[in-house]
């Protein structure tokens, strides 16, 4: 009864500073809300849950110290999840309930393409700053302050790794298989290019339903066409895995390769090791990098699950906004924060030293430069066999 | 050549929607109620067959048979204890199995998480015969789906309960004024039913990947050739699930995959527009 009274005092205090505009009572801890407007059923469910899942790791962190310190008072930092099914007007509808219902001011997602175009005007508007893995270009721009990519995309990372495959496994013909949606058509355009560039040529490129599971009949058609290598950048875990097993079940001897969209672990998961043997995928993940690797270990410590490749960009992006409310010494002015944001320079993260770039590519330096690998697959693990930086892999 | 990969390709898919939606139709034919926990059961179907296999290092085949044996069962129990009271309710019957939809995917997210799980294939390799490639895994599901249908079929063609079964389907009244008994044919008609999609689920897992979302996508096939096939009508589902999984594999071979997708639904449209009690069906909707 005593704790019920005193929590309906405590409440009754927030919403009066709530109403009111003024601080509650400096002995009171403050919450600090963070959204989390991510995929987390369906296909798109393992990368929804690496992105929340890596913004809850870095909040529990904040808060076993005593809350994030802002401007001399402790937040204690929650992160609200809501599920967008990967489509664009379940995002709108969960990302008004963010903004308007929960008055969020900081969101992790969007993370498709799709609910990125929908809901982007509606964060912006509100200045609600977005940490976001959307592929689209169109997520970033100079009319888009408070939009920040923590993922580094096709568009950054393909040519280098592509050059490096077709010239270590001496490609000529590949195949594409893409989700039929926003995402896949723009990376099916991107490595088109890729692949003409470094000397190959992108024969057949199939775009299929996202809620698709027997490739076969797709996989037959390719392979008519004779091609010695496919490309699954863009396909969801699942959905690359079922690609993987069903190819080398119709006896496909050739390369496979993946370059982007880290999801190793679930790939093989869902193939198993004998198929995904030798295939070459993007990472951003370097295990040997010891940072890297308290991180993978303190994932798999909290949710006994193999951890997805992007999960640390969004640990490491909740970690960037933390600091830059600290430097900003507010958590309400979110024009201020995404200011100190944008500066931060030679931020240390789970991924390594970290800056912001895309200035050329976009207009306005919101996209996060990490450091890339193009990993071979061995036994069901990723051996890293080249690394990148956005010129060339070597 | 790759015409005959496609047939090849085609009648397995085709097995699997003839399963769900002889399964369905049962249902439909039996209670006049569109059950739309169907895919759920595909769903738990692959589950059991999931763990049974990998958990407890059943064969293959057993686990198979004991999916089938304990979805009649719990499909019987479901329909005692929770459709019962609404036998002639048809409308709040459906309503109710959209809830049981809901909880039953749930429930299997909540006990299997949301991660897709992967099943060992039964069996690995390729069979060549000519230039045609079948993975052997999937002849062993043929295989196996093929004994299963067999045994169905001798089932609904010369046992007793079959044959009551089918006279329910038919004609509800007539076979009640013949003494065949409700309470009986209700749960054994449902059971039946959803049976018969767990198993689908179960011979799919080594296939595809075994999540808790796998449902959706059966339901909506066994829908598309329950709708060509005739509602009510085993033959005609028995046909045009085969037929549809042929018309999917010969579009998907003849054209992108999207262009494929959209062939499906402008097949659908037109036989509803020329023949709107489908293939076999003969009974009014």
């Amino acid at each position: 009864m005593v704790t019920r009274r005193i929590s309906l005092t405590f409440g009754a205090a927030l919403v009066v500073a709530a109403f009111t505009g003024l601080p509650a009572g400096a002995s009171a801890q403050e919450t600090l809300k963070i959204g989390a407007m991510v995929t987390l059923s369906g296909p798109g469910a393992a990368w929804g849950l690496a992105m929340k899942n890596g913004a809850q790791i870095a909040a529990d962190e904040v808060n076993a110290k005593g809350g994030l310190e802002v401007a001399g008072k402790k937040y204690k930092v929650e992160i609200i999840a809501y599920d967008d099914k990967y489509q664009a007007n379940e995002a709108v509808t969960v990302t008004n309930r963010l903004v308007h219902e929960d008055k969020v001011k900081y969101m992790i997602g969007p993370l498709g393409s799709a609910p990125a175009v929908a809901v982007l005007p509606i964060t912006e508007k509100n200045k609600v700053i977005t940490i976001m893995m959307a592929f689209t270009p169109k997520a970033l721009g100079p009319d888009k302050p408070h939009s920040f990519r923590v993922c580094i995309t096709t568009a950054e990372v393909s040519q280098p790794q592509i050059d490096w495959i077709v010239k270590s496994r001496n490609l000529k013909k590949v195949g594409g298989l893409f989700p039929n949606d926003e995402s896949g058509q723009v990376i099916a355009k991107d490595l088109q290019k890729a692949y003409q560039h470094a000397g190959a040529d992108l024969v057949a490129v199939e775009l299929f339903e996202r809620d698709r599971v027997d490739f076969v009949p797709l996989l037959t058609r390719m392979f008519a066409k004779g091609i010695d290598a496919i490309e699954l950048d863009g396909n969801s875990p699942s959905t690359a895995g079922l690609i993987v097993k069903q190819a080398r079940e119709l006896g496909f001897t050739g390369t496979i390769a993946r370059t982007g969209g880290p999801a190793t672990a679930d790939i093989v998961n869902v193939a198993g090791k004998e198929a995904t043997e030798g295939m070459l995928v993007h990472t951003p993940l370097n295990p040997g990098l010891p940072s890297t690797k308290a991180y993978m270990d303190r994932y798999q410590a909290t949710y006994k699950s193999p951890m997805n490749g992007f999960s640390p960009s969004f640990y490491d992006g909740a970690n960037m906004l933390f600091e830059a409310m600290r430097r900003a010494g507010t958590v309400s002015d979110t024009d201020k924060v995404s200011h100190e944001l944008e500066n931060l320079k030679d931020f240390s993260g789970a991924l390594g030293t970290l800056n912001w770039t895309g200035k050329q590519s976009y207009g306005i330096d919101h996209q996060l430069n990490i450091p890339f690998y193009v990993a071979e697959v061995v036994d069901g693990a990723e051996v890293i066999r080249a690394t990148c930086s956005v010129d060339k892999c070597e | 050549m790759l015409i005959a990969q496609a047939t090849v390709n085609g009648l397995v898919v085709g097995l699997l929607y003839l399963f769900m939606a002889v399964g369905f139709t049962l249902v439909f034919g039996v209670m006049r109620m569109v059950n739309f926990a169907h895919g759920e059961f595909y769903m738990l179907g692959a589950f059991s067959a999931y763990v049974l296999t990998t958990g407890l290092h059943l064969p293959f085949l057993v686990s198979v048979v004991l999916t089938l044996v304990a979805a009649i069962v719990v499909g019987g129990l479901l329909e005692y204890l929770i459709l019962k009271p609404l036998r002639k309710d048809e409308l709040n019957g459906m309503i109710v199995t959209i809830g049981l939809a809901m909880v039953l995917q749930n429930g299997a997210l909540l006990v299997f998480g949301p991660d897709p799980l992967s099943m060992p294939a039964v069996i690995t390799g390729t069979t060549r015969i000519g230039s045609i490639v079948i993975p052997n895994s999937r002849v062993y599901v043929v295989v196996f789906a093929v004994i299963i249908l067999a045994l169905l079929y001798v089932f609904l063609r010369y046992s007793r309960s079959g044959r009551a079964l089918r006279a329910v389907v038919e004609s509800f009244q007539i076979a009640s004024i013949q003494g065949i008994p409700a309470r009986v044919f209700y749960p054994l008609g449902f059971g039946l039913g959803v049976g018969l999609a767990a198993v689908a689920g179960a011979l799919m897992a080594p296939l595809f990947v075994v999540s808790a979302f796998n449902g959706t996508t059966p339901l909506l096939k066994a829908f598309i050739v329950v709708i060509l096939g005739g509602l009510g009508s085993i033959p005609g589902a028995v046909v045009a699930g085969l037929a549809l999984g042929l018309i999917e594999s010969y579009a998907g071979l003849f054209f992108k995959s999207s262009t494929a997708d959209m062939i499906i639904f402008l097949v659908v449209i037109v036989m509803l527009v020329l023949m709107p009690r489908g293939l076999l069906g003969k009974g009014d909707v």
